[in-house]
């Protein structure tokens, strides 16, 4: 064992030490994290209001309707928020004027809205219409008993005894577009951390395989095995160090985009068994690549172009859900598809370990298949080289 | 010179026998048999392909023989056996090191490799750099190593575990003069410690002075094995001429070969080398054939029988490097 990690730790350090790793594994992703998030915008599923007006009771009743739908309002004055909008960073502006204000006593309720462009736009303007017919109705109904000569007090009080006791048929507005569903509960840096995490951890153990190419043909895998070194310890030992290679990368971009853009990687023991698991089959692609090839700028090439074109089939750049339904078949053929799945699952619709069983199941096998051609690849290279 | 009988009857770390070898249709190496006694340096001399890295991968256990057997320690080798290769320290030709490793990790790693653990490995770490001299660049990078450091941390790693068997394969290739002179006066120390000694080469001052025993190898066959005297012996005192210049047609050697003091021709681009007996008195008749022949000769060499004579006497060929 204890030779199994000498040549496992000695792998994952000539990884470390090679000056260009710092910036490829340690520091380009988490500019790319940055930068998708930024594009992603602020919470990309959040629906923001802004209101512009005097303190009344139809700017108070309305804010109050609208948190409860669970719209982000924030008051503003009409420059500043027209500007908000315009750069979509709102929904929509309403202007609560005084002679709307004034209106709102005398049971006409309304408001002017201007309406941003955002995709999300509309389904605000929806709420903001309920929440105002909601407002409406009530205000009829209180106008309705005060002029039977009910106090006004008094038929609030009433109105609100019958709103608490009958359970009033809820409308959950939900967002109309599917997409929109499949992407709430996501901060604004979930996609991109979860998408270069797998992006990352499979490129990193492909072009870290030129470590093994490079051991091969300086001759010192063969020094290794003139050693009392079983050919079972030594790939043992490699494909431990491609696995180590990968869950490093993978563990320092989870840990370093929790602490730097407050990702919140769900159920933990989850989401770092989709990493290992992802992880095992990074490595045995390492193992396949650097058996089979045999000069280290070939293993880059190789590792560069293999490890982004799955990332961008597999859904780590830009999200599964805006595939076509051919490409989401193509998609199922990359572990990264599997594992943006699951990590999808975990981060936004709070899965845990026993949700994601099939995916991992898939992943699972992937790494067995490619971690035994891999260890079969590099058996013959051993051997041919002899 | 006597041995005590203990000494003379210890039994032998390596016995190599008739071991055979092919690459497809190549027989790179057909039947060799030599045994090392602890103490003892072995020398394999031959020409390139001779079949030297052949021999030595097939008694370090990396490459499976098509026939005979490798006993080291006593202990049966083979790709298989995994245990008997603890009594062996391998110097591969090329450098195995890893470049971005320091020579005090890369020693570390081996010995690792080989069982070494805690304070005994990092003694004995520190040991073999002072010994190669490489106390003070212990820790930087070896990519930024010069070839001869290269080269001596190289052999570093082969003897780190105190191995009853040292191969060394062609460690001074391509090494300047200085660092040439440290590594054969390493392997004169180790000898003295009692580790046996395999060191192939093609170099034969290297062999003559290093070696106990030598083993001359071409072909994938030991054409002849002995002390250097014992191989001397074999040319029967014949002495090497060699004659340098050009137009060395197929009609000079024939010339100088129907000459009766001259035993062998081995003909290259600009050099005739020959075998001949009582040189001395008979280089004038040699000189003046060749001229008769064609030749344009700028020099004449003649030198007292060495190993590159028992080479050419034996083959055919120069040893050339
Ligand atoms: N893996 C291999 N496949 C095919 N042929 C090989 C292989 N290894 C060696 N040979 C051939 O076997 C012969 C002996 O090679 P070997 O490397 O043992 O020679 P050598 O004496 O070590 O030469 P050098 O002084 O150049 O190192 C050569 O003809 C070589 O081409
Ligand atoms: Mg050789």
């Amino acid at each position: 064992m204890s030779t199994v990690l000498a040549i496992a730790g000695t792998e994952l350090r000539r990884f470390l030490r090679d000056r260009s790793n710092i910036f490829f594994a340690l520091i380009l992703p988490l500019l790319l994290v940055l930068m998708i998030g930024l594009q992603f915008g602020e919470d990309a599923s959040a629906r923001r209001a802004l209101v512009v007006g005097t303190e009344s009771p139809l700017r108070a009743d309305l804010i109050t309707g609208l948190q409860e739908a669970d719209v982000r309002v924030a008051v503003r004055d009409r420059e500043s928020a027209l500007e908000q909008l315009a750069r979509g960073r709102a929904d929509i502006v309403l202007v609560v004027d005084d002679e709307a204000a004034a209106a709102y006593g005398s049971g006409d309720v309304g408001v002017e809205a201007v309406l941003g462009s955002q995709a999300t736009a509309p389904l605000v303007q929806r709420q903001v219409t309920s929440v105002l017919s909601g407002l409406q109705t009530r205000e009829g109904q209180v106008t309705a008993l005060t002029s039977r000569g009910v106090d006004r007090a008094l038929a609030e009080a009433t109105l609100d005894d019958v709103t608490a006791s009958s359970s009033a048929p809820t409308l959950v507005v939900r967002n109309l577009d599917e997409r929109e569903q499949q992407f709430s509960g996501m901060g604004q840096f979930d996609f991109g951390a979860s998408g270069q995490l797998l992006l990352f951890t499979f490129l990193s153990s492909l072009t870290g395989a030129a470590t093994l190419i490079q051991a091969r043909r300086l001759g010192v895998v063969s020094r290794t095995l003139a050693a009392p070194v079983s050919a079972f310890q030594l790939i043992a030992g490699q494909v431990l160090g491609r696995f180590a290679i990968a869950f490093f990368q993978g563990a320092y971009i989870m840990a370093a985009s929790s602490l730097l853009f407050g990702v919140d990687w769900g159920d933990l023991s989850a989401s770092l068994v989709v990493l290992l698991m992802f992880s095992l089959v990074s490595a045995g692609a390492a193992m396949v690549v650097g058996s089979l090839l045999d000069s280290e700028g070939a293993a880059a090439g190789v590792g560069i172009g293999l490890g982004l074109v799955l990332a961008a089939l597999g859904g780590s750049m830009s999200p599964l859900e805006f595939f076509p339904e051919t490409m989401r078949a193509v998609a199922n053929l990359t572990p990264h598809a599997w594992a943006y799945e699951a990590f999808a699952d975990i981060l936004r619709r709070g899965a845990g370990l026993g949700d994601v069983l099939s995916e991992l199941g898939v992943l699972a096998g992937m790494a067995i298949a490619l971690i035994l051609l891999g260890s079969w690849l590099l058996r013959r290279s051993v051997a041919r080289a002899m | 010179m006597s041995q005590p009988a203990a000494v003379r009857s210890a039994p032998d770390v390596l016995v190599v026998d008739g071991v055979v070898r092919r690459f497809g249709d190549l027989t790179a190496v057909d039947g060799v048999s030599f045994h090392i006694a602890p103490g003892e340096t072995y020398g394999l001399l031959g020409p390139n392909g001779a079949g030297k890295t052949t021999t030595i991968s097939i008694i370090a256990g990396l490459l499976a023989a098509d026939a005979g057997e490798v006993t080291v320690a006593g202990e049966r080798m083979g790709p298989q056996a995994v245990a008997p290769k603890r009594h062996i320290g391998l110097v591969p030709q090329d450098l195995a090191i890893y470049p971005e490793l320091s020579a005090r990790e890369n020693l570390a790693f081996f010995g690792r490799l080989q069982g070494m653990r805690g304070s005994a490995l990092s003694d004995r770490v520190a040991e073999v750099l002072e010994l190669l001299g490489l106390s003070d660049r212990a820790k930087g990078p070896t990519k930024e190593f010069s070839g001869g450091m290269k080269r001596r941390l190289n052999i570093g790693i082969g003897l780190l575990h105190h191995p009853r068997l040292l191969i060394l394969d062609e460690p001074t290739v391509g090494v300047d003069p200085q660092s040439r002179n440290a590594i054969l006066e390493s392997v004169e120390a180790l000898s003295v410690e009692g580790m046996a000694v395999l060191y192939t080469t093609h170099y034969m001052e290297e062999a003559e002075r290093l070696c106990d025993r030598i083993g001359i190898i071409d072909s994938g066959t030991l054409q002849a094995e002995g002390t250097r005297d014992d191989l001397l012996r074999l040319t029967a005192e014949a002495d090497t001429v060699r004659l340098s210049g050009s137009a060395i047609g197929p009609e000079v050697s024939a010339a100088l070969r129907a000459l009766p003091h001259v035993e062998r021709v081995d003909a290259g681009p600009h050099e005739l080398t020959l075998l001949v007996h009582d040189a001395p008195a008979r280089v004038a008749e040699v000189v003046t054939t060749a001229s008769a022949a064609g030749m344009a000769l700028t020099g004449v060499e003649i030198s007292r029988p060495d190993l590159e004579s028992v080479f050419l006497h034996l083959t055919g060929r120069a040893l050339r490097d």
